[in-house]
């Protein structure tokens, strides 16, 4: 469900602005440190769950508007590089802030223990990452397709002119989407960070296991996010059963048999 | 004579910079860094600047050729001459497979293959522990001399003596680069980037074009990635993961201008700065970051790019052709 969030979160972003997030990751780790800082001081971890993601949308929200927003009509290249460039920063700036060494994050009262069911022990806190999962997706597909915000988005990552003929500002509305994209992320950060725990180098692995959710999924699909996630997440714990050395290769062959069999992914549609 | 300089500008720029780079540094292992770091970025232009494709898996050559340099030279006692072959075929073997699955897609999907096709084999790596060293890498790469018919060409014993051999290297790849980028097949490969539809409708094979192109700067950066490891005698795990194939790929957009010279330059900025900077501030790799964005909003043509914009300012000379890189 973790692997759903960041996949939603990028695809959102790819599917319907046509911008390739590397920075994506690095919304992912903010979404995670600030949920870290505020438990740290505040220890409510509802109040971080749902502050941190807003900050992290909101810092995503500045950026698109000032900059990315300039950058739409540039190559996909460049949007590659300049987030690049953006995650080095924002990882670096963590690291000013917070030290190298990773920190770990108590998990939160309530939602401790373990569920036995049968012959198979469930920590409690996973349980909840599923539950909330589901509700954040049910919320993400309302909003993409039954509201009002969600049809400007969608239209506007069509035809981008009609809309803006239409007198509604669609860079306004793609900078809520980016924003949007950027919170989920940072939901999943946060929410990922009492099992993991939270350091500076962890939005890599994030963001390449989001582009293999994503491709695998088809780029730009929200269900495709949705299957895929499930998929390569079905697929890494098997395998972390079965074979634990090939379990983070696996992932990566999954995608390859998938793009060789279905160039754009499950859900995709054609270019 | 200027006109023999032009026709030649990529084997000059290596001889100049091979030449120079002693006067300046009194490092031979930095020295030999930057040439090692313009050749595999030199790999990373002829594919992003001539074949238009944004390739995050060059690490993955570079690490290939660590390793069988490394594997070799420990286990066989095989010479340095018939190791640089065999690396220079892994490299090409490597980047066979990796272009054969990577250019059935294109645009951002390729990007993001090659992405996940080097993070997989950097956690194959990890994992193969009896041919890599796993998490220590490779350890004690012997330095061996470059022996021609029993007559030691390069000794290789001191570092200054290894930068000459580099350095050779390096003249070899550039002189070599250079006669690629303005043959038949460079020029295609220009065509093919500006429209692969087109050139594909007039009856040339992308696939292969593309798969050639690859294979070429697989060799080269596998042969950086060799020199590299016999230069720090070991092999390490890091040669061959995500950062190291970022690495490559900035610098060779740094250095931008899209020609091969412009490697030269991003190599000389980036290990450099790297190095003297990582000694006052350790967290310079935030301003690569700003540069990264500042060049991609505004000096799409990397430092050698802005540089002609000066020079064309200044009214130095005209440059010809179109320096932005493409990469769909």
């Amino acid at each position: 469900m973790i692997y759903f969030m960041l996949a939603a979160g990028l695809s959102i972003v790819f599917g319907l602005l046509r911008f390739v997030n590397f920075a994506h990751g690095a919304f992912y780790m903010l979404g995670a440190y600030f949920a870290y800082w505020i438990v740290e001081h505040s220890h409510n971890f509802w109040i971080a769950l749902f502050v941190a993601p807003l900050i992290v949308a909101l810092l995503a929200w500045v950026a698109e508007r000032f900059v990315l927003r300039h950058m739409y009509k540039l190559e996909h290249g460049f949007h590659i590089l300049f987030t690049l460039g953006l995650a080095w920063v924002l990882q670096e700036l963590v690291i000013s802030a917070w030290g190298p060494v990773g920190f770990n994050m108590p998990i939160p009262n309530g939602l401790q223990g373990v569920f036995i069911l049968g012959d198979i022990i469930v920590p409690v806190y996973r349980l909840f990452i599923i539950g909330f999962g589901i509700v954040v997706a049910i919320a993400l597909w309302l909003l993409l397709e039954r509201t009002r915000l969600g049809n400007v988005i969608r239209a506007g990552s069509e035809r981008p002119d009609v809309v803006m003929l239409l007198r509604i500002n669609v860079y306004r509305y793609f900078g809520i989407a980016f924003a949007l994209g950027a919170g989920v992320a940072a939901l999943a950060g946060a929410l990922v960070a009492p099992i993991r725990g939270v350091e500076p180098f962890m939005q890599w692995e994030a963001l390449l296991v989001a582009f293999v959710v994503v491709v695998v999924g088809g780029l730009g699909s929200f269900s495709g996010a949705l299957v895929g996630g499930i998929l390569i997440g079905v697929v890494q714990s098997l395998m972390s059963a079965i074979w634990p050395v090939a379990a983070n290769v696996t992932i990566y062959v999954a995608m390859l048999v998938v793009l060789l069999l279905r160039p754009n992914g499950i859900m995709g549609r054609a270019q | 004579m200027m006109k023999f300089v032009r026709a030649h500008a990529e084997l000059w720029a290596a001889l100049v910079t091979a030449a120079v780079l002693p006067v300046f540094l009194s490092s031979a292992s930095l020295a030999a860094e930057v040439l090692i770091f313009a050749m595999a970025a030199a790999g990373c232009t002829l594919l992003l600047n001539y074949a238009g494709l944004m390739s995050f898996g060059q690490g993955i050559f570079f690490g290939i050729g660590s390793y069988v340099l490394g594997y070799l030279s420990v286990n066989s006692g095989w010479p340095l001459g018939w190791l640089l072959l065999a690396v220079v075929l892994g490299g090409i073997l490597a980047a066979a497979v990796v272009g054969w699955i990577c250019i059935r897609q294109t645009g951002i999907y390729f990007v993001l293959l090659t992405l996940a096709l080097a993070e997989m084999i950097f956690f194959l790596a990890e994992s193969a522990t009896g041919i890599t060293g796993g998490d220590n890498g490779l350890l004690g790469v012997p330095m061996l001399p470059l022996n021609i018919g029993g007559w030691p060409l390069f000794a290789n014993k001191t570092p200054w003596g290894y930068y000459t051999f580099v350095a050779a290297v390096f003249i070899v790849v550039f002189a070599f680069l250079g006669l690629v980028v303005k043959s038949y097949f460079g020029r295609t490969l220009i065509a093919m980037r500006e429209n692969p539809d087109r050139l594909a409708a007039v009856g040339y094979n992308t696939k292969s074009l593309k798969m050639l192109a690859f294979m070429i700067s697989g060799a080269i950066t596998a042969v950086a990635g060799a020199l590299y490891a016999m230069m720090t005698g070991i092999a390490p795990l890091e040669s061959i993961n995500l950062d190291r194939s970022e690495i490559i790929l900035v610098v060779s957009i740094i250095g931008g201008g899209g020609n091969i010279i412009g490697a030269i330059l991003g190599a000389l900025f980036y290990v450099l700065l790297s190095n003297w900077l990582s000694e006052i501030w350790p967290r310079w790799l935030m301003l690569f970051g700003f540069l990264l964005m500042l060049i991609s909003l505004y000096f799409q043509g990397g430092l050698w790019g802005a540089l002609q914009t000066l020079g064309r300012k200044v009214g130095l000379w005209r440059p010809s052709g179109d320096t932005r890189c493409k990469t769909d």
